[in-house]
């Protein structure tokens, strides 16, 4: 029988762990906004593979529509061959079932991306839309130029919607080792955020999984893990809620009315972390069961 | 009419705060002959078709590829200091540098060293950048203090040189060697 286990281990190598994911947590709600989150990615390695394949598993489970993308998303070469290799291949099965992909530029993409139509950017460095009762921000912190700010400014203005949800590349507080927080952006990011009421901000470029304790109200992620991964290179700090070096990983997310569940899961199927946000008119709250 | 006074600097005031703050370099002679510069350039390049929204990569490399070649053809004189003449390079130079020293300093080059700088390649008129090489981040600090440039166009920072690139084109428009300590 232990051989028999070997030999199943050997051929199915890293899917083998598939075998024993964890159910997922999240309580998928009817007419909910159900979204996955992958950043740093565009490797075409075999672990950004074996992160889509654990999505499209956990997918039957939970059905999310779209995934957002925190940038890095073609790294290295550009070609078609590429584009192939590093996104349409891994996520073909995904877009398969009708999943579409929302990016976010990171400093290894090509702006060009914005008129690849799998990317939802149409033509836009940053860029805006609404699910359900979110709207989210999608900004290019790799150029954030005054014409972006006072874009961003309007949209947050004028958004209607329950929840407010920012994307990006770089984290504006992360206890990665490689680059840490991003000060300069979050001097400028950060007022607005308050002043218009975001409640949650998602960013990559750590090559770790983070949740930070909330910061002035404000919940962040770090999903840089999703292709690349930098092993123990988080510095766990007085920042961090829950962090994941190990592997890679990617998010699950669901808005239902005032929650918001989340679930981080492995490479390997495992959860890392989970919980849920509760928006309030003023200062979210969390509770977490991880 | 006494209403209308407090409304029209109630107005004013609104519309200042919704502008960028532009310190007061961003309207001297040398950046303002940069922007009718970019802006020329700019025009220059219209009458080729941009690239549009495809499921098709080949067809955004190939629009890419062309957009490149008939800049190449109809910039072929074009030398450094086209764009960032003189007068331009010292004023950028002077305005990268303040605030590469400044109070805010740390955290802009912070942000530099975050873009993952790249250093060791020559850069040339009319050059491409390589598709494979990561962006160095452009601290927003410093485009603040900058010209807003048309988005055909952006800022870059390859090792201590400060560059004007076409952004659909991948070409290198002009750069200031040195521009940064």
């Amino acid at each position: 029988m232990r051989l028999l286990t070997t030999a199943f281990t050997l051929i199915l190598g890293g899917q083998y762990s598939f075998l024993l994911a964890q159910d997922i947590t999240l309580p998928v709600k009817s007419g909910s906004v159900r979204f996955a989150a992958i950043g740093d990615n565009g490797t075409g390695d075999p672990p950004q593979y074996q992160v889509a394949q654990t999505m499209l598993r956990f997918h039957e489970k939970f059905p999310f529509n779209f995934v957002i993308m925190l940038g890095d998303n073609i790294y290295g070469g550009k070609s078609p061959k590429d584009m192939l290799k590093k996104f349409e291949t891994p996520y073909k099965p995904l877009m398969d079932t009708g999943v579409q992909f929302y990016a976010a530029l990171g400093n290894h993409d090509d702006t060009n991306q914005r008129f690849y139509k799998f990317f939802n950017m149409n033509g836009e460095r940053y860029y805006s839309y609404k699910k359900g009762n979110v709207q989210f921000f999608v900004i290019d912190t790799t150029y954030l130029d005054p014409k972006q700010m006072a874009w961003l400014e309007k949209g947050l203005a004028g958004a209607g919607t329950d929840w407010k949800i920012c994307y990006f590349h770089h984290p504006l507080y992360s206890s990665g080792k490689f680059h840490g927080s991003s000060t300069e952006f979050r001097g400028l990011l950060e007022p607005i955020f308050l002043k218009y009421g975001v409640q949650v901000v998602f960013a990559g470029h750590e090559h770790v999984y983070e949740r930070t304790k909330p910061q002035k109200g404000i919940y962040y992620f770090t999903e840089g893990a999703s292709g690349e991964l930098r092993p123990g290179n988080l510095k766990k700090t007085t920042l961090t809620e829950v962090g994941y070096d190990k592997d890679q990983s990617f998010l699950m997310v669901e808005v239902a009315g005032d929650d918001m569940y989340f679930m981080a899961v492995s490479r390997t199927g495992v959860t890392v972390d989970s919980g849920t946000i509760q928006r309030k008119s003023e200062v979210p709250a969390a509770t977490t069961g991880k | 009419m006494k209403l209308l006074g407090p409304a029209l600097l109630f107005w004013l005031l609104g519309a200042v705060y919704a502008q960028p703050v532009q310190p007061k370099s961003v309207d001297s002679p040398a950046f303002r002959e940069f922007s009718q510069r970019v802006k020329e350039y700019v025009q220059l390049q219209k009458a080729v078709p941009r690239i549009k929204t495809t499921k098709n990569r080949k067809e955004i490399i190939a629009g890419r590829n062309a957009l490149a070649a008939k800049i190449r053809e109809t910039r072929a004189t074009a030398k450094q200091g086209d764009i960032f003449s003189p007068a331009g390079t010292e004023e950028f130079t002077k305005v990268i540098r303040s605030t590469l020293q400044g109070v805010k300093a740390p955290n802009v080059r912070k942000t530099i060293r975050q873009g993952e700088p790249q250093t060791g390649w020559k850069l040339t008129v009319n050059g491409e950048y390589p598709e494979d090489l990561p962006f160095t981040t452009i601290p927003p600090t410093l485009l603040m203090r900058l010209p807003q440039l048309p988005p055909e166009v952006a800022y870059r920072i390859i090792g201590h040189d400060f560059v004007l690139q076409d952004l659909e084109a991948r070409v290198v428009v002009d750069f200031i060697a040195g521009a940064l300590p």
